[in-house]
């Protein structure tokens, strides 16, 4: 099966007019599979948006290729399937009804699908009472939400977002996560771009962190927010002072403890005339595993990061 | 074809403040056929008249030169390429947009010119063919500018139009062959206007008309190419 999105040692390198050029993706693989939900990371200038831009067909590769739901990136008729909002979306100061049927009419929508359909997004991104309002009076959020309307007018089996949620508050923010999750169990694709961690951290089942054009690590999201380091270790029946940091509550002795000593602690509860109850490897957050790929992009390729 | 047409309706209407600036130099030429004793001023009357007509070829190179520029200068080109629209398409659509705002303008000085020139008891049956001609000067002068907006600053766009318009004019000067009039023949649209005197109700050649429509086809080709390469989402600061 063809991968939606698929990258395959793509570079891109902005000329300078004067002063060489400048290398903004170096060498980027990367496949997104048909039904997922895929976080793209990376700090400010890693990369990202040039891929989105490759991809959408905005700019061409240096050196590489790529497709798009089996397309070479590029291919007009291919985006009619695709939803995309760029980051920091600019508009036509029109009426948003207008404005969102006026981009599904660019699709090849009829009118009466549009009528249908741009009544339904509208209503999805809850701006069905703001429809005849021009959008040059709207907000920065009610113009990201028109955005999204917009991805979403041709009902696409692949969406790209770039920075998504950015400018939303926190209720429409929820609002977009769950038509987004919505959107998954309706088996679209969601290619996702987000500088908020806890949003990739929710929403993605894979995650990719992109550092200085180079792809530092690719994992399931469950997988990478899973310490390999620290284990939680639960148990009964013995005494919080026999073990240094320990705490006991309501009877049971939780502890966190290198993974490299999980087998001596244990044998320590049972020797005491304890019973285990869990051992957990410890879960940490997005943001600090991004801070560390990010920290020392070479150390984690090395250590097979990807 | 229909977002074509939906790209060029669209573009008429973000220029709709420049159009109806455009058209202010309609309505002067109406306000002096009111308050003039046109019989007695029919040749201020008809020197307006031209004068008028060829401005709007100028605002074509401007139209032409500026629209890529600006869709990509505000990000709007994002929105409207992620959609399925070529590339190739994106800019005929541009190309329908000139000649729209073109026409609007076309149509309107011919309407006010016969009325007005009419007064004066000129023979008004060429006006519309001189508002065709016009038309086609626009068309070709736009796409010749749009060309060059592809890779160059909107600036240098428009000298460089008006440099590969005035080349052919140059040369019909200098060698005294006017067949060189029908290269790139805006000039040679433009003199037609400018030597009509409205005397007899004869019409003027077509072959200039027909050339011009051909090779805006042949421009419209080669910014379609060039266009295809561009890095349209890298700032154009």
């Amino acid at each position: 099966m063809h991968p939606i999105l698929f990258f395959e040692g793509v570079t891109k390198e902005y000329r300078r007019f004067i002063g060489g050029s400048f290398r903004a993706l170096d060498s980027f693989s990367l496949e997104v599979q048909a039904g997922e939900i895929f976080g793209f990371l990376g700090p400010n200038g890693a990369g990202k948006t040039t891929a989105i831009h490759l991809a959408m067909g905005f700019m061409r590769p240096t050196a590489g290729r790529g497709s798009l739901l089996g397309k070479p990136f590029g291919h007009a008729r291919t985006r009619q399937r695709v939803g995309f909002l760029p980051e920091n979306i600019a508009l036509y100061p029109r009426r948003a009804e207008q404005l969102v049927r006026f981009y599904g009419a660019l699709n090849g929508m009829t009118f009466s699908q549009l009528q249908k359909r741009a009544a339904e997004v509208l209503q999805l991104l809850d701006l069905q009472h703001d429809a005849a309002r021009s959008v040059s009076r709207f907000s920065r959020g009610m113009l990201q939400r028109v955005g999204l309307a917009q991805a979403l007018i041709n009902d696409p089996e692949l969406l790209i977002l770039d920075e998504p949620t950015s400018a939303l508050d926190p209720v429409s923010r929820v609002r977009v996560r769950e038509l987004l999750m919505e959107s998954r169990a309706a088996g679209r694709t969601i290619f996702l771009s987000s500088h908020l961690l806890s949003e990739i951290e929710l929403l993605c089942d894979r995650v990719a962190v992109l550092h200085h054009g180079k792809l530092v690590r690719l994992a399931r999201t469950a997988d990478l927010l899973q310490s390999n380091e620290k284990v939680e270790i639960t148990a009964t029946g013995v005494s919080a002072g026999l073990f240094t940091g320990a705490t006991a509550e309501n009877g049971l002795l939780r502890m966190i403890v290198p993974r490299d000593q999980q087998r001596a602690t244990i044998t320590r509860i049972w020797t005491a005339g304890g019973d285990v109850i869990s051992v957990i490897p410890q879960r940490r957050s997005l943001e600090e595993v991004f801070l560390e790929v990010t920290a020392d992009p070479h150390l984690n390729l090395a250590a097979g990061g990807r | 074809m229909k977002a074509i047409v939906l790209i060029g309706v669209n573009f008429v209407r973000e220029q709709r403040w420049p159009i109806l600036v455009m058209l202010l130099w309609v309505l002067l030429l109406a306000f002096l056929g009111l308050s003039t004793e046109a019989a007695r001023q029919r040749e201020d009357l008809l020197f307006v008249f031209k004068q008028v007509a060829v401005y709007v070829v100028a605002f074509s190179v401007f139209f032409g030169s500026s629209a890529i520029y600006n869709e990509r200068r505000s990000r709007r080109i994002l929105s409207v390429l992620s959609k399925a629209v070529a590339r190739d398409r994106y800019l005929s659509g541009l190309v329908l947009g000139i000649s729209f705002a073109s026409a609007i303008y076309c149509f309107t000085l011919g309407l006010t010119g016969s009325w007005t020139l009419g007064q004066s008891g000129f023979a008004v049956s060429e006006v519309w063919f001189l508002m065709i001609c016009l038309l086609a000067a626009c068309i070709l002068a736009g796409t010749v500018s749009l060309m060059f907006s592809t890779f160059l600053n909107p600036f240098f766009a428009a000298g460089a139009t008006a440099a590969l318009m005035g080349l052919p004019a140059l040369a019909t000067y200098t060698s005294g062959n006017s067949h060189w009039g029908l290269v790139i023949p805006v000039y040679a649209l433009i003199a037609v206007v400018l030597k009509s005197s409205f005397d007899t109700a004869s019409v003027g050649p077509w072959l200039p008309v027909v050339l011009a429509l051909c090779q805006a086809l042949v421009f419209w080709f080669v910014a379609a190419q060039i266009f295809s390469y561009i890095d349209i989402a890298v700032s154009v600061e």
